[in-house]
């Protein structure tokens, strides 16, 4: 902080202060930006991640309406990351740098997309879970400092809640269905519950970006508060539904209003995040794959860009 | 670098006819008209979008901000200048007016002069370099968002159904 101009950062803070967005071009502390461009990148390139473990599932889709839907969702995800990485160019970043982080393994993205969708019930459990989770977070973000991240994310969860709604709609209907699909779904449920609460991140007190990000207006709540009111909010739907959720210690505080959850496997958090997740390896190669198979189309483009530019 | 995401595009929304070109944010394209096309799938899935412009982001001054100059006129000549504001320290940059100016300079002065007051943040652009659906266009690039009713999370009545639980629940006609 030494280094940063100190009438600056005062105007800065008051800026924040009287609740004014910080557009590109303002100034800001060097940390801010850093900030930013680290958590914008990482929430794009998990939209982009994010479409792997659902889109194995649409050439398998057991109706068109739900093939329909599922397309229409994981096409969602891409625009989503399309969004972010605009987000994230207005501070600087390029397009190039942020693809090649991604691609070479030196990016972050969300840990919950290194997991199998081991089942159609686990599209349903995702748009559930993982959305309802999305949601809780993208909310608070909308309400960031940085304008375009705020207004990004207020386009993404207007789209977010039709993913969050058409994942219970299917875990409704199996959860009402056969034997056989109850049993589809729990297990879905019992594979997706901890990652989820996994998702919002290590605990406050080992989450050193916290103060910072709250300080700015980055976030405006922490990891342990969006996990609670996810718990809060699902364990009745799960009740309402008749599922059972796979934590022993599960229960119900009437005091503080909460429902209080079972230690969290952190070692398989920090090696999820740190590489060795059931299919890190598998996202990166397919992004990899992908990013090579466009190749041609992306020469193709700029070849006849040059041929307009020739002709001009 | 040797594989590029070509260049980016600034990208208005027209949400309904009579309103003007709101900023929904950039895209990747190697020309305007796949510009155009790139924001048709970014920003128009839902069927709130009856047009696009699309603005090379190099073609675009901003103030108090500042950017490079857009390219030259071959002549400083006068020409149609796009005028965009933002209103307020929460609004998105919109479509404000044309102004006639012989440089991005000349045009932010005009549109500050004639074009709207509360404006914290101005952009400017030479408007030939402004590509835009027509509305020739417009059935064939936005229409198909309007048949895909499942897209809106109107479409599924989750909450009905939950209700309808919670109540068999209650009254003991859950199965068992």
């Amino acid at each position: 902080m030494q280094t940063e101009d100190g009438a600056n950062l005062a105007e800065f803070e008051a800026r924040l202060a009287r609740g004014e967005k910080i557009e590109p071009g303002d100034w800001m502390p060097a940390e801010y930006r850093r900030q930013l461009i680290r958590m914008i990148s990482q929430h794009a390139h998990s939209e982009i991640v994010g479409m792997l473990p659902e889109g194995g599932w649409i050439t398998r889709a057991p109706s068109l309406r739900r093939k329909l839907v599922l397309l229409a969702k994981v096409q969602d995800e891409g625009g989503h990351g399309q969004y972010l990485y605009h987000a994230a160019e207005t501070l600087g970043a390029t397009r190039e740098e942020m693809i090649e982080a991604l691609l070479s393994g030196r990016a972050k993205y969300s840990s919950i997309f290194n997991y199998p969708a081991a089942a159609w019930a686990d599209v349903g459990v995702i748009g559930w879970f993982v959305d309802s989770a999305a949601i809780l977070n993208q909310t608070m973000l909308a309400r960031s400092s940085y304008g375009p991240y705020s207004r990004a994310m207020v386009r993404i969860c207007a789209e977010e809640n039709f993913h969050r709604k058409q994942g219970m709609e299917i875990v409704l209907r199996l959860s009402q269905g056969t034997a056989a699909q109850r049993e589809m779904v729990q297990g879905a449920v019992n594979r997706w519950w901890w990652p989820t609460l996994m998702m919002f991140g290590p605990r406050d007190s080992d989450s050193p970006n916290t103060p910072t990000l709250v300080r700015w207006g980055i976030k405006t709540r922490t990891n342990d508060e969006l996990r609670q009111e996810f718990v809060d909010q699902t364990v009745p739907e799960a009740l309402a539904m008749e599922l059972s959720l796979p934590d022993p210690s599960l229960h119900f505080e009437a005091e503080a209003g909460h429902w209080r959850f079972g230690e969290i496997n952190w070692d398989e958090f920090w090696n999820v995040v740190q590489g060795r997740g059931p299919c890190n390896e598998e996202r990166l190669q397919a992004r990899r794959k992908a990013h090579q198979d466009g190749a041609w189309v992306r020469e193709a483009l700029a070849a006849f860009s040059r041929r307009q530019d020739r002709a001009a | 670098m040797t594989d590029t995401q070509l260049r980016r595009y600034e990208i208005f929304v027209i949400e309904r006819p009579g309103r003007p070109p709101v900023h929904a944010g950039s895209v990747h394209a190697s020309d305007g008209e796949l510009a155009l096309q790139n924001a048709r799938d970014v920003f128009a899935r839902r069927p709130d979008c009856h047009g696009l412009w699309a603005l090379p982001a190099e073609a675009i001054t901003s103030h108090p901000a500042g950017s490079a100059e857009p390219p030259a006129s071959v002549a400083p000549e006068q020409e149609p200048y796009l005028v965009f504001g933002k209103p307020g320290h929460k609004g998105v940059q919109t479509f404000l007016g044309t102004v006639q100016a012989a440089s991005a300079a000349e045009a932010l002065d005009a549109g500050r002069n004639t074009l709207g007051g509360g404006i914290v943040d101005w952009w400017v652009a030479p408007e030939r370099c402004r590509l835009a659906t027509q509305p020739e266009d417009a059935a064939p690039m936005f229409d198909p968002s309007k048949d895909k009713p499942f897209r809106d999370q109107a479409f599924y009545p989750v909450e009905t159904m939950m209700r309808k639980l919670r109540r068999d629940r209650e009254s003991g006609r859950a199965k068992p």
